[in-house]
């Protein structure tokens, strides 16, 4: 149960996102993928899913190439993944509870009870309870990234793709959605990706780093490894000192 | 040649390349719409849903329109007619126009600026929000969940509300043949049922359907290429009503020409 990018190279016409990017999470790992805003973090992300295919390289997941993958293929891969959008995505017209419901009514034979309840759980489990019957527009941010996680592990997925679950989130909040999904991992044993260039979230929630940097792999290792990196972009990124960064290449 | 002689040439040749491209991606979007049919599982449960928002939610706006058109319609063919036709020729031309072509044109231009704008503007917003990726991610197919309960919704509600709109307009000039133009019944009648062909209500359905069909089909392709915020959904909404609008009047055309 492990996801690998490899080699990964996207473009958008002229503009070259990634440039072989590569790293791996393995088994029941959380991988963070780290790099500034506009860096291709969310493009790498949408590659596991298929949501977007690249030029070149690919994602292997579970052993299966994602490129390789047909249609149904990439339904049967979804079904196995969790997502959780940047800004939650939830379907504006739906309640809470239809939007976390919504992924059990594709699995068949699953009936209104079952739906009912997973979807009780799964708001207890972010703390959620009670809160079913509002619509996204009445939730706050923290409730909203927080409802698109009980969204996102509805379908009891084997991996979970967290696209900066932080962002824009008072500290308390922050530090909510970290133990949140420090707990994911613990209670269900999914393999996690964590995109976000929020390097407190980062150093709580991650098993391994990868700092994303000009379309590759600037830095790949455990926190600590991070912690200790003299490479002054990953320095420059970490300790949030732009001024290390002069004359880099 | 010069270069500003040129220009409309060249104008004229981007304008063609554009609608071709344009006819190329609708139909590559509607082949795919078309493929995900077999997934009945995901729109079937959506279709009466969006038949109820594209249909019945239309009928005040298509019956406001009609019931104007009709009144119209009596008194300017009174006015037309007066001292040269017998004034039954009232109920022909209220029945004829109404039924061939401001029944179906006026109702999907009223419909285009309300069922189109509405799709475009809801699926542009899915778009920009990720709310389509959302739905990929938990294995829906957009395509079977967002477009084809709108397309068929949209291709069987406009003859519906097509015809509903035609009775009401005639309803309306049968009224005001009463009440201002000193008709009876039976003259207004006569006149209505003179030339009366079924096939002007087949006629009617024909051009309504298509136009529902193609309001609800650009609707969607709109929505579904914007990008941007609030301004991609802005602009996919003014042209997918743009757009269906031009359509309309030339399929109104297309079938006249095919039909008549």
């Amino acid at each position: 149960m492990s996801i690998q990018i490899q080699e990964l190279h996207k473009a958008f016409g002229a503009n070259e996102v990634l440039r072989g990017f590569s790293a791996e999470a393995a088994e029941g790992e959380t991988l963070c993928i780290l790099g500034g805003s506009g860096s291709g973090k969310s493009v790498t992300i949408k590659h596991v899913v298929g949501l977007l295919r690249p030029d070149r390289g690919d994602v292997v997941v579970d052993g299966e190439s994602v490129v390789g993958m047909s249609q149904e293929g990439l339904y049967e891969l979804r079904r196995k993944v969790g997502y959780v959008f940047q800004f939650a995505a939830l379907f504006d017209s739906m309640t809470v509870t239809e939007n976390v419901g919504l992924g059990l009514r594709r699995i068949r034979g699953t009936t209104e009870d079952e739906i009912r309840q997973r979807v009780e759980e799964c708001l207890a489990m972010v703390e959620l309870e009670g809160l079913g019957d509002r619509l996204p527009s009445e939730l706050s941010g923290g409730q909203r990234k927080r409802a698109g996680i009980a969204r996102a592990i509805a379908t009891q997925p084997s991996y979970i793709l967290y696209d900066e679950p932080t962002t824009g989130l008072d500290p308390i909040t922050r530090a909510v959605i970290d133990r949140l999904i420090n707990r994911l991992k613990k209670e269900l044993g999914v393999t996690g990706l964590v995109i976000t260039h929020d390097m407190e979230s980062a150093f709580r929630v991650a098993d391994r780093m990868a700092m994303l940097y000009e379309g590759t792999a600037r830095f790949f290792g455990t926190p600590d490894e991070a912690r200790s990196t003299d490479d002054p972009v990953v320095r420059a990124f970490i300790d949030g000192r732009p001024e290390l960064l002069e004359g880099v290449t | 040649m010069p270069g500003s002689l040129l220009a409309p040439f060249s104008a004229i040749g981007r304008g063609g390349i554009k609608v071709a491209a344009g006819f190329g991606s609708w139909g590559r979007f509607m082949g795919s719409a078309g493929r995900s049919l077999r997934h009945v599982d995901v729109w079937a449960r959506l279709l009466l849903g969006q038949m109820a928002r594209i249909g019945v939610d239309s009928v005040p706006i298509a019956l406001f329109i009609a019931t104007f058109t009709g009144i119209v319609l009596a008194l300017q063919a009174s006015y037309t007619f007066t001292g040269a036709v017998p004034l039954y020729f009232v109920g022909v031309l209220v029945g004829k126009t109404m039924m061939l072509e401001l029944g179906p044109v006026l109702t999907g231009l009223a419909l285009s600026g309300r069922v189109g704008a509405n799709i475009s503007a809801e699926l542009g917003t899915m778009r920009v929000t990720e709310q389509i990726d959302a739905l990929e991610t938990m294995a829906y197919p957009p395509m079977a969940y967002l477009v084809v309960p709108r397309v068929l919704a949209g291709t069987i509600m406009f003859p519906a509300v097509t015809l509903l709109a035609i009775a009401v307009g005639i309803v309306a000039g049968w009224i005001t043949s009463l009440q201002l133009l000193d008709m009876t019944t039976p003259q207004f009648m006569m006149g209505l049922t003179l030339f009366f062909l079924p096939f002007d209500v087949t006629f009617a359905v024909i051009k309504a359907t298509s136009f529902g069909f193609m309001v609800t089909s650009i609707g969607c392709l709109y929505g579904f290429q914007t990008m941007g915020g609030a301004e991609g959904v802005g602009k996919s909404t003014t042209r997918a009503v743009v757009v269906s609008s031009m359509v309309i009047l030339v399929l109104d055309a297309f079938w006249a020409v095919l039909l008549l």
